[in-house]
């Protein structure tokens, strides 16, 4: 892109109408720019704190609609970014007291400003892989099989339990007692 | 019951499906959050779907114009006009009068006769690459306010494009970007600058290159 550092920036005042200024380099042209800028890395922000597509991309939209209209484009891009992630804390906040009742993850606009301004890179989109890795090391052979099986390869409970040549049940057994041990382990990661 | 709840919950966020609302409990807390981050170290379902990615941008774009009036439009509008704005610049520039719609946002909602400018209140230009295959063309009216049309065709783009327009001075102004469906698109935007002090616009692509540059005759 150019290198001009007097760049002016369009904003539409009124139907129709549009006034050029100078804004600073570091800001965004226009509400598309926000968007092609975040909305990879948002959505993948989401994804990580919810676990499935159609929530992930339902709670991006949210994030999206509801920043749009109050979003200054005279901001920096780092001014844009955190109200973004502010939005989407809320977002996600309401989104678990509506399905689950309390927030079972959340966004803290400070420390995951990272997610946002990191360049996006879709060969390692996130670092949960490197999360989860360190997880299932921590547990017994069995109890990470499963969570393997389950979480990382897809497998239904049915076909979990014949890969491992257990019964259903006990598979749900073992993957019952797996993730109460995955949690405990991932909090003492955390500490 | 909160138990077999939470494994419904389990296995549906294993299976990729949303999970269904229930009341939890604070002590599955842990496990429901140990189950996403497991669920999310999956590689696939972390990138978005290129449609989710274009479906919300027209979504937005929508919101964009009934709200704060941006002359941004849906993109199936764009495609569906784009013959009709590549029509109204060329008879611009021949003389005559012709009959705007919609598509054009500096009068919206009206099918009233626009007088076409004088000579020399439009000036144009066409994009050429650097190996001099053109790719499109750029119509400035001057007006109050001044209006620009582009088109840009190229099978080889995908992607969303951005123009910039070079003012005399050396000031540059961000026009607008043009997502382009099967290597075409266009815009139509209004600005308030004399065209007269325009010389020249440049393509950009997504990464920032780029990718052709037009002087305005």
């Amino acid at each position: 892109m150019p290198s001009d550092n007097r760049v002016v920036r369009s904003r539409t005042v009124a139907r129709g109408v549009t006034r050029l200024r100078v804004v600073d380099p570091d800001g965004y042209a226009d509400w598309e720019a926000v968007y092609r800028d975040n909305i990879d890395r948002l959505y993948r922000l989401m994804y990580a704190r919810v676990g499935n597509r159609a929530d992930a991309e339902d709670l991006t939209s949210e994030v999206f609609r509801t920043a749009l209209g109050p979003l200054r484009l005279d901001s920096s891009k780092g001014e844009v970014r955190s109200y973004l992630l502010t939005t989407a804390q809320t977002v996600l906040a309401s989104h678990w007291r509506r399905t689950l009742g309390f927030p079972v993850t959340s966004i803290d606009p400070e420390s995951d400003m990272n997610s946002l301004a990191a360049p996006s890179a879709s060969e390692n989109p996130t670092d949960a892989p490197q999360r989860a890795a360190k997880v299932l090391a921590s547990l017994p052979d069995r109890y990470r099989r499963i969570l393997e099986l389950r979480f990382l390869e897809a497998c239904s409970i049915r076909e979990a339990a014949e890969a491992m040549s257990i019964s259903i049940s006990n598979a749900k057994v073992l993957q019952h007692r797996a993730l109460h041990m995955a949690a405990k382990a991932g909090l003492e990661l955390q500490q | 019951m909160t138990d077999h709840r939470v494994s419904s919950f389990i296995d549906a966020l294993v299976a990729g499906r949303r999970p269904k609302k229930f009341r939890a409990r604070a002590e599955d807390a842990e496990v429901l959050r140990t189950a996403i981050e497991l669920r999310s170290a999956r590689l696939g379902d972390a990138i978005p779907h290129d449609k989710f990615v274009a479906d919300l941008y027209e979504s937005l774009t929508e919101q964009a114009n009934s709200s704060i009036g941006s002359n941004v439009r849906p993109l199936r509008a764009r495609r569906a006009r784009g013959a009709l704005i590549a029509v109204a610049a060329s008879v611009a520039l021949i003389g005559g009068t012709f009959a705007t719609t919609e598509s054009f946002d500096h009068a919206p909602a009206t099918s009233a006769a626009i007088s076409v400018p004088h000579v020399g209140a439009v000036r144009t230009g066409t994009f050429e690459a650097s190996n001099g295959e053109v790719l499109g063309q750029i119509v400035a009216y001057n007006g109050n306010p001044s209006w620009i049309y582009m088109n840009v065709g190229d099978p080889k783009l995908t992607g969303t494009i951005t123009c910039n327009l070079q003012l005399k001075n050396g000031t540059v102004v961000a026009a607008g970007t043009v997502v382009l469906h099967q290597g075409t698109g266009m815009m139509s935007k209004s600005v308030l600058v004399d065209i007269h002090r325009l010389r020249g616009a440049t393509l950009y692509s997504p990464g920032g290159t780029e990718l052709a540059s037009a002087t305005f005759a």
